[in-house]
């Protein structure tokens, strides 16, 4: 029991959108647990970032269950042991990078020192020492998107949920991002959990969900 | 397109739009209104000058003409409604003896006045003893006689021998300056001194009294009343006037020559007219154009937005006109919702503080006020939206427009010390005005133009602009270099964030550097409004104290003086904190008449205020300890120091009237210069120690009581006159009533009615700069505080990152306000140093209202700050979505 990390039933997300109900999510039940890489893929609109935010507890569902047996209450889960890692731009704008990449663990109650250590470490990881002091805005979108992913990994969470986070790089660098990413958190023992339309990204994770006009298919054979 | 765009900023950016034309509505509200009272205030400037003079013209018949054809020629003037034939005849003086001793005075006037004067004259003569008309004594010729009503009064004729006449009433005249002015002569030459000893008869009386006086010593006025339907602006009455008092000595070709007392009335009032407009210019201005400033920060927060909006518009093919034309739908949208709130809401700011909604001013003054704010509310309009997007659209190309990166470019103002230079010449500027003494307004008596010095009035200016820039200067460079300091200032609030708090502000030094100035512009505005209305109502009242006396004073030329009991009676009185006798005697200085006054100088202090600016030789407290040391000492007039060539010390011989009734000498020493006196009159007059005064006159008798109240000056005043009774014939004064009766033309503006109107659009702007900017400023990053929301940040600590921002913001903006402010109501209230009567020592300050602007301005911030919470309470999805 102890490594279910997310265990969810019938969830369902609908919103109103101009006198009209839009069904984002419908009737996805499935189960997450320590350790586990898997790749949610499906066409735009499909359903996949309404999902990761439900996982991740940014987002209430309309219908359903949802919980982390694992992690803890919702309250609890960020920061510390569920992170995000966003397709877009979020780095916060006035803060540099490194002080972006230390927030979750200050967030958490980490110290200055114990943060700026881990943010440092992980910007070598993603390298990106070089631009520690820059402002998200004096770096490139690709840059600010390793940023990003290296501020999800900071603190250490059991869970990183990732939403297409080489969408901005080249194959090449991609392809590395992907690999330090599986490596740090094989290092931390964190599950991964990446919506992405690329089968390049997928082809890290073991497991391969597929998301359709808000349907969540789980019974994908296994990659590898 | 432009409905579609317009829907849809309504719909999307419906925050904004308030915000903006919020800030338009703050700015039409506070021209119109403002513009609307002092367009308003000229018109009861004029007509409070009308009021004050008891007879407009006094028209000296000249050349033998014939009087009745005169005063038929003057009733056919233009706008006159009244006309009479006022006698004047010289006297060789008067004598009266009254129990067994004879008095006799110098030379006087004597009067012959037509029936039914007093009633087209009203307020010329002024009853105090027994009847209003038949024989009338002056109160000064009573007092030097010791003559009361029914008193027999021996008048010297010019030509030898003498008339006899039962006197039936002592009375006042209040403008014996002006009845008694010398008619026809150079303008500038020195004003003759009114005569001390008067008496007034019926016409018939004079006429048979003065039948064979010899020519040169009668005299004929044609008194003249005119209709109040002068133009509204004091310098257009005044030109109005003068024109017909030339008209009218046209027609009497010769026969005639005009004293135009409404004329010089409203020649003084021209002056306070130009005052008002100054006052105008620094109380309403600033105001004015700190709204200006909010409204353009408040468009301004949303012009990253709007510059994506314009970079999607023309991807999709839009020109450059068409996005300007979008633009001015949304000011046009702006400008209609600002504009029509802001003259509503004058309107209602009219009927509330003043009772109308034209606050005074006729439709017409009061259409075309509401025509020039609104035109300024939809230019502001314009400014604030169009130019920025009409800029944005000519100088962006598609690809920057979206995303403009960087540090900007230092402005050219804070590369070239802007600031520093304005606060140096404004500096310079003031130091020279208030060197050299100048008055900022000068109206020559009788030259149709007024000399303004334009050049001074940059003073305030300069000191605004460079106090602004200066602010966000200074506070730019604080944020950027402060950044440790600023995390330890945070640490209460931000704890362990403290260090990523005070560097994001840092960062954000921009937006907060420019909120800090909105704040600092706004809470100066405020505070130096607010203290100088404070500073203006206190020397108001000074000012009313000073010619009443005292809150409440009893006066009476009985020659008894007051009842000896009075002043401890009166103290056992509700609502009487203290009451003191003072004596008022007259006094001859060489051949000078003066007044007297005797004074405890030890304790008058006590019951009215002692200025230091009534005093030419030290302090207040300085001149009556040395008046107090000195018991034969007295105080006279500059013009008596310098007439007498007086040096402290110095004997001076006075004659003073004893019980006895007659003058005997007295001697005094020459301690201090007094300028103003409570009660005393404007021209020379003399304090002394009213023991020694009582003592050498062997009369301890006081004739004036000043009653100093801790309750309402009217009820005291009511509770005085019951107890000294209908027949005391003492005359009880209270300062509420003095300040009604004695406006001068700037007080006639009202100026409680504009501080009212000032001090709550000071809170509207103060309230309105710190909580909108504040609110705007937090909206636009509302993206931020999602995601920050999203990576796991607890309401306390997005408090943090608020809180810190808004106290940086609010405590900055407040303290530096203040400082500009009160050091700009120093420089206003020098610069218009001519306003005040008598100038301030110092400046007042309104705690109330100053503890009110704060209270105002925190409750704005925190609303801002909770609301803001509120909103990042749990983030957005709306905003998560897009990452």
């Amino acid at each position: 029991m102890d490594d279910v990390l997310v265990r969810a039933g019938s969830l369902a997300r609908t919103y109103a959108a101009g006198g009209a109900t839009v069904t984002a999510l419908a009737d996805a039940t499935f189960t997450i647990r320590a350790l586990d890489r898997v790749a949610l893929m499906g066409p735009s609109g499909s359903g996949k970032t309404t999902l990761l935010h439900l996982m991740g507890g940014l987002d209430t569902p309309s219908t359903g269950e949802i919980s982390w047996p694992a992690l803890g209450p919702v309250g609890s889960l960020r920061p510390g042991p569920v992170a995000m890692a966003f397709q877009g731009p979020s780095l916060l704008p006035p803060l540099s990078v490194i002080e972006n990449v230390a927030l979750p663990v200050l967030l958490a109650g980490g110290t200055e020192r114990d943060a700026r250590d881990e943010a440092s470490r992980l910007l070598d990881v993603f390298e990106l020492t070089e631009l520690a002091e820059k402002l998200p805005e004096e770096i490139s979108g690709g840059q600010q998107q390793r940023a990003g992913l290296a501020r999800a990994l900071a603190g250490g969470p059991k869970l990183l949920l990732a939403d297409e986070p080489t969408g901005q790089q080249d194959h090449v660098t991609g392809a590395r991002m992907m690999e330090e990413l599986m490596l740090e958190a094989d290092r931390t023992g964190c599950a991964v959990v990446i919506a992405t339309h690329d089968p390049a990204v997928a082809s890290y994770c073991k497991t391969r969900w597929s998301v359709k006009d808000g349907r969540l298919i789980t019974e994908v054979a296994a990659w590898a | 397109m432009g409905l579609t765009w317009i829907t849809g900023l309504i719909r999307r950016r419906t925050g904004r739009l308030l915000g903006q034309a919020a800030g338009v509505a703050l700015v039409v509200l506070l021209l119109g209104s403002l513009g609307t009272f002092f367009t308003a205030a000229r018109g009861r400037m004029t007509s409070q000058a009308f009021a004050a003079v008891p007879t407009d013209w006094q028209i000296l018949v000249t050349g033998g003409a014939d009087v009745t054809v005169a005063q038929k020629t003057v009733l056919a003037g233009p706008g006159v409604t009244a006309a009479a034939t006022v006698s004047f005849a010289d006297t060789t003086g008067f004598k009266a003896t009254i129990s067994g001793t004879t008095q006799t005075t110098g030379p006087g006037k004597v009067l012959g006045l037509p029936p039914g004067f007093a009633a087209s004259f009203p307020g010329e003569i002024r009853p105090l003893v027994g009847a209003a008309d038949g024989v009338l004594l002056f109160q000064q010729t009573a007092a030097n006689l010791g003559a009361s009503v029914g008193s027999t009064v021996s008048v010297g004729l010019p030509g030898g021998g003498s008339a006899t006449e039962t006197v039936a009433g002592i009375v006042d005249l209040p403008y014996s300056d002006s009845l008694f002015q010398s008619i026809g002569v150079a303008a500038g030459s020195a004003p003759q001194a009114p005569p001390d000893n008067v008496m007034i008869l019926p016409a018939a009386t004079w006429q048979q009294v003065f039948a064979s006086a010899p020519s040169g010593s009668t005299a004929t006025q044609i008194f003249t009343s005119l209709s109040s339907q002068l133009p509204t602006d004091p310098g257009a009455a005044f030109a109005d006037v003068v024109g017909r008092a030339k008209n009218v000595e046209a027609s009497l070709a010769g026969g005639g020559l005009v004293g135009d007392n409404l004329g010089a009335q409203l020649d003084a009032t021209r002056k306070d007219a130009v005052y008002a407009e100054l006052l105008f210019l620094f109380l309403g201005l600033p105001g004015v154009i700190i709204a200006g400033l909010l409204t353009s920060v408040i468009a301004s927060s949303g012009r990253e937005r709007r510059r994506r909006e314009q970079a999607l518009l023309r991807v999709r093919g839009a020109s450059p006109r068409r996005i300007v034309r979008l633009a001015a739908w949304e000011a046009g949208l702006t400008g209609v919702i600002g504009v029509s709130l802001g003259l509503a809401g004058g309107a209602l700011m009219g009927r509330l503080a003043f009772g109308t909604s034209s606050f005074g001013a006729t439709t017409a003054q009061a259409v075309a006020v509401a025509i020039v704010a609104g035109v300024s509310g939809f230019a502001l309009s314009a400014a604030t939206v169009v130019v920025p997007a009409w800029k944005d659209a000519r100088a962006l190309s598609i690809a920057n427009a979206r995303a403009v990166v960087g540090t900007p470019k230092r402005p050219l103002w804070m590369r070239t010390y802007i600031d520093v230079l304005s606060l140096g010449a404004g500096s310079l500027i003031y130091w020279q005005a208030v060197k050299s003494g100048y008055q900022v307004v000068l109206a020559p008596e009788g030259v149709p133009t007024i000399s303004v010095s334009y050049f001074t009035l940059i003073a305030p200016l300069l000191f605004w602009v460079g106090a602004a820039l200066l602010i966000r200067r200074v506070g730019g460079t604080a944020l950027k270099r402060g950044r440790a300091v600023l995390a330890r200032l945070v640490r209460p609030l931000a704890h362990g964030l403290s260090g990523v708090v005070g560097a994001g502000m840092s960062r954000q030094r921009t937006p907060l550097a420019r909120g800090l100035t909105l704040m600092a512009l706004a809470a100066s505005f405020a505070v130096s409004v607010s203290v100088f209305n404070s500073t203006y109502a206190a020397q108001s009242r000074v000012d009313a104290q000073l010619t009443n006396g005292a809150d409440v004073a009893v006066t009476t030329a009985a020659a008894t003086g007051l009842p000896a009991t009075l002043a401890a009676a009166v103290s056992k009185l509700p609502g009487v904190a203290g009451a003191q006798p003072m004596l008022h005697r007259f006094a001859y200085v060489g051949n000078d008449l003066q007044d007297l006054y005797g004074v405890n100088p030890g304790t008058i202090g006590s019951v009215t205020n002692m200025s230091n600016a009534f005093f030419g030789s030290g302090t207040a407290t300085q001149v009556l300890a040395t008046l107090a040391a000195t018991p034969n000492g007295v105080l006279v007039s500059d013009e008596t120091v310098i007439s007498f060539q007086l040096k402290p010390g110095d004997t001076l011989q006075l004659r003073l009237q004893f019980a006895d009734h007659q003058y005997h000498t007295v001697p005094f020493v020459y301690v201090g210069i007094a300028r103003e006196f409570p009660t005393a009159p404007h021209d020379s007059f003399l304090i002394a120690n009213s023991s020694y005064v009582a003592a050498q006159t062997g009369n301890p008798a006081a004739q004036t009581l000043l009653i100093k109240t801790n309750g309402s000056p009217p009820a005291v005043a009511a509770s005085v006159r019951q107890l000294l009774g209908t027949a005391s014939g003492a005359n009880v004064q209270d300062i509420v009533t003095q300040q009604k009766i004695t406006l001068s033309g700037l007080t006639a503006i009202d100026l409680a009615g504009l501080t009212r109107l000032e001090l709550v659009f000071a809170l509207l702007l103060a309230a309105g700069a710190s909580g909108l900017v504040l609110a705007l400023g937090l909206a636009e990053r509302r993206r931020m505080f999602a995601i920050a929301s999203a990576l796991g940040a607890k309401p306390r600590q997005l408090a943090a990152f608020i809180w810190s921002e808004a106290g940086f913001v609010a405590i900055g903006g407040s303290i530096l306000g203040g400082l500009v402010g009160w050091s700009i109501a120093q420089v206003i209230v020098k610069i218009l140093t001519g306003v005040f009567d008598p100038p301030p020592e110092h400046l007042s300050a309104p705690y109330g209202y100053l503890i009110a602007l704060g209270g105002a301005t925190a409750l704005a911030i925190i609303l801002a700050g909770v609301g803001m919470l509120r909103a990042t309470h749990k983030p957005t999805m709306s905003i998560l979505r897009d990452l």
